[in-house]
């Protein structure tokens, strides 16, 4: 099984979730994506959720207090939470030693999820979608 | 499609030269047929297997070389030693993960990324001849295939995407320089990246190669950095009646631009002249072409 699937089984079997992708927040490109998505159409939400996640990491309000330009390669921004009346969306950036530009997003069903579980667990796949 | 002479690589050759908007239906018949081999065009080339893409490359993107060399995440030796050793059996994707030198996930993130750029840059341009050659496989091998229909979607996507952020398509290609002064702004570091390296003379694909960043990356920030009025492409061969740069930028992010910015692309704009330099390209191009037939 290829990491980004494996990945992507992975958060779909987080309690609760209804769809995830891997998306490029630049171009709005999703590399891949499992279970259902808002509108019906992955490839809508990974540009909208790449614009949100883009405005996130690119906006000065929202770095921390050191700035963004950091030599360690580390992220401005470690994740994105939105809720709504039924559902969460989780986004989760992902630092690679290459240049890019990924995140992870998780779409949640409020009632059957648990976001602070979520949120680590998303955490936890971003990394190892790099490393292992 | 039509007969044509046989390859040393085996297999047969087809050709498309007669359609220039046409290689899309082209594509999609090739995906219908699962058709394996390396679609050519002007600015790159798309490797399909089974009729799925499994590769892409344009001089106008760095290659996976580059992009996992450049931060240190493959090692240079690493990279030739996977190229060498597993390259005549097409592997050499997999030769990177089984060697322990980067994770399934991270080849695949960068794989693919440079795939639909590559696919970008040689498939968004209705220019030149098409030309398919049957049972071509990339050394890289399957890492993560993609369908025609995606490739498709996603380069015209992006074409819409780049017009929505600003419709002058001159610093995706032309060298760039800087057109207004940054004092007091304070740019993303993506961006800021890309001006740092806006010197005149390097192009897009320049800036990516200097980045180690895909080129679709650099061609975005760019637009935005033309959008903001701090980026433009440098004057062609033959320049047009100089456009306006003030301080205050080029029509900063007004939604007023049109195509009368464009500049070179309108005739009402353009002064009627004609160099000999464009005489001698137009040539360069055409022997180009003949000798590609």
């Amino acid at each position: 099984m290829s990491g980004i699937d494996a990945c992507l089984l992975e958060a779909i079997r987080v309690p609760g979730a209804r769809g995830a992708s891997v998306v490029d927040w630049t171009s709005g490109l999703p590399l891949g994506t499992i279970g259902d998505s808002p509108d019906g159409d992955h490839e809508a939400t990974a540009a909208e959720t790449a614009e949100f996640a883009r405005l996130a990491a690119e906006h000065k309000a929202f770095a921390p207090s050191g700035g963004t330009d950091r030599e360690d390669g580390e992220l401005p921004v470690h994740d994105l939470i939105l809720t709504n009346s039924d559902s969460y969306h989780l986004m989760r950036f992902v630092r690679t030693t290459f240049d890019s530009s990924v995140f992870l997003h998780l779409w949640l069903d409020r009632t059957e999820g648990n976001l602070a579980l979520a949120r680590i667990r998303l955490g936890e796949m971003a990394e190892r979608l790099v490393i292992e | 499609m039509t007969a044509a002479v046989p390859l040393t690589t085996g297999g047969r050759t087809a050709d498309d030269r007669t359609a220039d908007t046409g290689v899309w239906p082209m594509l999609r018949r090739l995906a219908a047929e699962r058709a394996s081999g390396a679609l050519t065009r002007d600015h790159g080339v798309l490797y399909l297997h089974d009729g799925l893409v499994t590769h892409a490359e344009s001089s106008a993107t760095p290659g996976l070389d580059v992009l996992l060399t450049t931060g240190g995440t493959v090692r240079p030796e690493g990279w030739w030693e996977a190229v060498d050793k597993a390259g005549p059996a097409q592997r050499v994707g997999r030769f990177l993960i089984d060697s322990g030198q980067l994770s399934a996930g991270a080849l695949e993130l960068c794989h693919l990324g440079a795939l639909y750029d590559a696919a970008y840059f040689t498939l968004a341009s209705h220019d030149g001849p098409t030309r398919f050659r049957h049972g071509v496989a990339h050394w890289i091998g399957p890492v993560r295939p993609v369908p025609v229909t995606a490739v498709e979607r996603e380069t015209r996507r992006r074409r819409r995407l780049l017009d929505r952020i600003w419709r002058r398509s001159a610093t995706d290609t032309q060298p760039v320089r800087r057109a207004g002064s940054c004092d007091g702004l304070t740019l993303p570091p993506r961006r800021r990246a890309v001006l740092d390296r806006v010197d005149g003379e390097r192009t897009a694909a320049d800036i990516s190669l200097a980045l180690g960043r895909p080129g679709f990356h650099t061609v975005v920030e760019l637009r935005r950095l033309a959008a903001a009025g701090l980026v433009t492409a440098t004057a062609p061969t033959v320049s047009p009646a100089p456009l306006p740069e003030s301080g205050t930028g080029t029509g900063r992010g007004t939604g007023t631009v049109t195509e009368t910015e464009t500049g070179t692309r309108t005739a009402t704009v353009l002064p009627p002249v004609h160099s000999p330099d464009q005489d001698i390209a137009l040539l360069h191009r055409l022997k180009e072409a003949l000798e590609a037939l």
